[in-house]
């Protein structure tokens, strides 16, 4: 359906391939699995199917690249939208028009399709994404799973015969990331369509891929059935990763198989009780650094959070997570000063923080926006970092070399604009880490990151943790939370819902359970590690 | 399926032609530069806060009409300091008298300070009511109106221009949005917001972030096939009904009467322009 022939990348203005002399090719109706570390080019990869890259995006293409026969270097990727449908990063980007009924029906307006055959397949494909009870909303009310359901249902609403997804579900709560998933399955089994999907929580993905392209750091490309490729991949979920450590032959990809394989490792353990030495240094003595007792917060007219008390001592790392839209970013901006309370009261170390100077305010607090775009205004890598440093006053090069630590070998003289998601987020956060604030408060810190990459970020805020910095870390990563979380807060329908050990709250939830909890329930295990160290005492 | 085809067809019913509000707006501000008169303007003003309160939906561009009309009394102020600061005299009765700047010789037709007349009040802000009048106007036809669907109901003979305007429409509802989104990623990095030295910090991701968003729906819109036929057709299409009818009559019916009517009194012109908003409202009963 899809082959790459010798295929080379090379952008304008850039030194250095995306790809060179790729060949591989993908069958009908087969639900593939890209991977890759950041920055690889797996977006790229996924324009290049299309024909956006190079029509749309400029830069040399040599080889061949056929979909379906038709070889995309003759024609633009309007030629072949009846063919291929995409869905980028981010949906909400790609939306021409308001409404959802409309925005489905906007290719087949753009091919001149008449409208009673419009009508016909609008209906269709709204039942088969289940959105016909909010075919007339508009598009910008909907929730990130609702919206990201719109962007493939008006992608398949042409009947393509390939589906390209960029991250369907790294925005997502792990029920949305579910819901479409079952949604992408179902359309590769019942119409026969070919599902390319790009995705770096492969905890999520990976027991519905039939095949994985890995694109390998040396940017060598391979082809393969899962289990096979997960042999050796240099990024692995923790399902993968558990099955490796121990030693097991078949490399499960499903909680069920997994259970299935691990059968006798769960026996063993059910005697040994998990053990964490970087969670038990918080105790109650420390000292509470947020206090929030009894507040309601929102904004005028629209309460968003209310009566919430909680308290959050320095050292720890406390995750808040909850569905889209549940109140998360509203509990972040109150504790950061940017909304003042409706009623009770937000403290930090016994201060009003929408009181403090911008300088008390760097000192106390450090903001990663889920957005982290929104902090850069340099023209290189290097400019950012140096500017940080002057703006906050910090010897030259401490940020570029918190950066290296995060993630080595972003050429310095890249404009941040052609950074990746990924490596965005890891320059913001370098920034940001560099002036060792004493709450640090994260919204989504690993979107768009690789396993290696996270693995590094949570290293970097242990060391924090350690040396008594408090975190607070907004994310819907399942995974993240069970590496580095001592407290969770939940919350739902603007209340707090939980608030408990990081253990107690995750193992009692099923879709918040991370993998390595899922596959040994009822025993209360988080994560590979744990497991790992506790049979090597035994 | 017929059943829920006019289901369909019932919920839709409040969807008004995208052009009915800028034909509205149209045909009264022209009355409204030929008359030249503030009370009409004021009048105006009122019968389109009505109408948006009226007919205004949850849309990111619904807020249009506020923003507009703060930031047309921004301009104001700045318009009524400058015509008290500086200009022509016009003789009158004196209401307080400014210390006189002497200015070089060659602008000698220009006095800064000096006295300040009823005249010379009444008459800038007579000037600046038919401008407010106008921007009140066009600020409800956008609050009103979808620009996506306006651009949709314009024959697309020029593929570019229609990605053009579809891209320009829909990036600044976002702007405002972003514009508060790094300021407040900026502000609690402890960086001043304000004054022209740190606009820079703010303009760039703000621009960044337009061109990304631009690039990112060029490319979805050529992915679905934009451009490839002239001729597009419709999936709901926009009819001319009774409703945009009496939008459309209620402000020629409003010009008939500035025009034909004898009576020239302030509260006259004030009637008239509410009088636009209440045939609409009639209208919207009626159909």
């Amino acid at each position: 359906m899809i082959s790459f022939r010798n295929v080379s990348l090379i952008y304008p203005n850039s030194q250095t391939t995306v790809f060179e002399d790729v060949t591989f090719e993908v069958g009908e109706g087969e639900f593939i699995l890209l991977i890759g570390s950041t920055g690889i080019g797996k977006s790229s990869a996924l324009k290049l199917m299309n024909g956006l890259v190079p029509h749309h995006t400029g830069g040399i293409l040599s080889g061949d690249i056929q979909v379906d026969g038709i070889s995309t270097r003759g024609v633009r990727p309007g030629e072949l939208s009846h063919l291929i449908g995409i869905v980028g990063q981010n949906p909400i980007h790609g939306f021409v028009t308001d409404i959802v009924e409309e925005e489905i029906a906007f290719a087949m307006e753009s091919l001149a399709i008449p409208e009673s055959a419009m009508r016909k397949r609008v209906e269709e494909v709204l039942d088969l994404l289940a959105l016909t009870p909010m075919r007339s909303r508009t598009i910008a009310t909907l929730s990130g799973g609702e919206q990201q359901r719109v962007a493939i249902a008006s992608a398949l609403v042409m009947n393509p015969k390939i589906l390209l997804l960029d991250e369907p579900t790294s925005a997502l709560d792990p029920i949305a990331a579910e819901e479409v998933l079952a949604i992408l399955q179902r359309i590769v089994h019942d119409l026969g369509v070919t599902v390319v999907v790009a995705e770096h929580r492969l905890e999520r993905v990976i027991h519905y891929a039939d095949r994985i392209i890995h694109i390998a750091s040396d940017g060598s490309v391979r082809v393969g059935f899962p289990s096979a490729v997960m042999k050796e991949s240099e990024i692995a979920p923790p399902i993968v990763e558990l099955a490796r450590s121990l030693g097991a032959e078949e490399m499960p990809l499903s909680v069920r198989d997994a259970r299935k394989v691990l059968i006798s490792t769960a026996h063993q353990l059910a005697d040994l009780v998990p053990a964490s030495p970087e969670r038990e240094r918080v105790t109650q003595d420390r000292q509470p650094i947020v206090k929030i007792k009894g507040a309601t917060l929102g904004y005028e007219r629209n309460e968003v959070l209310s009566d919430i008390s909680l308290e959050i001592r320095s050292g720890e790392v406390v995750a808040l997570m909850g569905r889209n839209g549940a109140g998360k970013s509203t509990l972040m901006k109150a504790i950061s000063g940017v909304i003042v309370p409706l009623e009770g009261e937000v403290s930090i170390e016994g201060r009003d923080p929408s009181a403090f100077t911008s300088a008390e305010l760097v000192r106390m607090i450090g903001f990663v926006p889920q957005n982290p775009s929104d902090l850069l205004y340099g023209r290189s890598v290097l400019e950012e970092c140096s500017l940080a440093d002057s703006d906050q006053g910090l010897p030259g090069g401490s940020t570029l070399a918190t950066l290296e630590t995060l993630l080595p070998g972003i050429p310095a003289s890249t404009h941040p604009r052609d950074l990746s998601e990924g490596q965005r987020l890891s320059l913001v956060l370098a920034i940001v880490l560099a002036t060792d604030p004493r709450i640090l408060i994260l919204d989504e810190p690993t979107r768009g990151l690789d396993y290696p990459s996270k693995e590094r970020l949570i290293e970097l805020l242990r060391t924090r943790a350690k040396r008594e910095r408090s975190i607070l870390i907004a994310t819907h990563d399942v995974e993240l939370v069970a590496e580095l979380a001592d407290r969770v807060l939940f919350v739902a329908d603007g209340e707090l819902v939980s608030d408990g050990d990081v253990r107690e709250v995750l193992t009692a939830s099923l879709p918040f359970a991370p993998q390595v909890t899922k596959i040994l329930a009822p025993q209360k295990w988080l994560t590979v590690k744990e497991v790992m160290d506790a049979l090597d005492n035994a | 399926m017929s059943a829920t085809l006019l289901d369909h067809s019932r919920s839709t019913r409040s969807r008004i032609h995208p052009f009915a509000w800028w034909a509205w707006a149209i045909v009264l501000s022209v009355v409204l530069f030929i008359s030249s008169e503030p009370w009409f303007a004021a009048g105006l003003v009122v019968a389109s806060a009505i109408l948006v309160r009226a007919y205004k939906e949850i849309t990111p561009w619904s807020r249009s009409f506020v923003v507009a009309m703060k930031f047309i009394a921004v301009i104001l102020l700045i318009r009524m300091a400058i015509a008290i600061l500086i200009g022509v005299p016009i003789p009158g009765t004196t209401i307080i008298t400014l210390p006189t700047f002497q200015l070089p010789e060659w602008i000698a037709g220009i006095r800064l300070g000096g006295p300040v007349t009823t005249e010379r009040l009444t008459s800038t802000l007579g000037e600046v009511m038919i401008i407010i009048g106008v921007v009140a106007l066009f600020a409800a036809a956008t609050s009103l109106t979808s620009p996506h669907r306006v651009i949709r109901a314009i024959p697309l003979a020029f593929y570019q221009l229609g990605l053009v305007l579809t891209i320009a429409t829909s990036v600044f509802p976002q702007f405002v949005v972003a514009i508060r989104r790094i300021t407040l990623a900026r502000r609690l990095r402890g960086q001043e917001v304000r004054g022209l030295r740190h606009w820079r910090k703010i303009a760039i991701p703000l621009l960044e972030d337009a061109l990304e968003r631009s690039l990112d729906l060029a490319a979805a819109m050529e992915s679905r096939g934009f451009g490839q036929r002239i001729r597009r057709s419709s999936y709901r299409p926009d009819h001319w009904g009774g409703l945009e009818s009496a939008i459309l009559a209620s402000s020629l019916m409003v010009a008939a009467v500035i025009w034909f009517l004898p009576s020239q009194t302030p509260a006259f012109f004030f009637a008239s322009g509410l009088f636009a908003s209440w045939l609409v409202l009639f209208g919207r009963k009626r159909s």
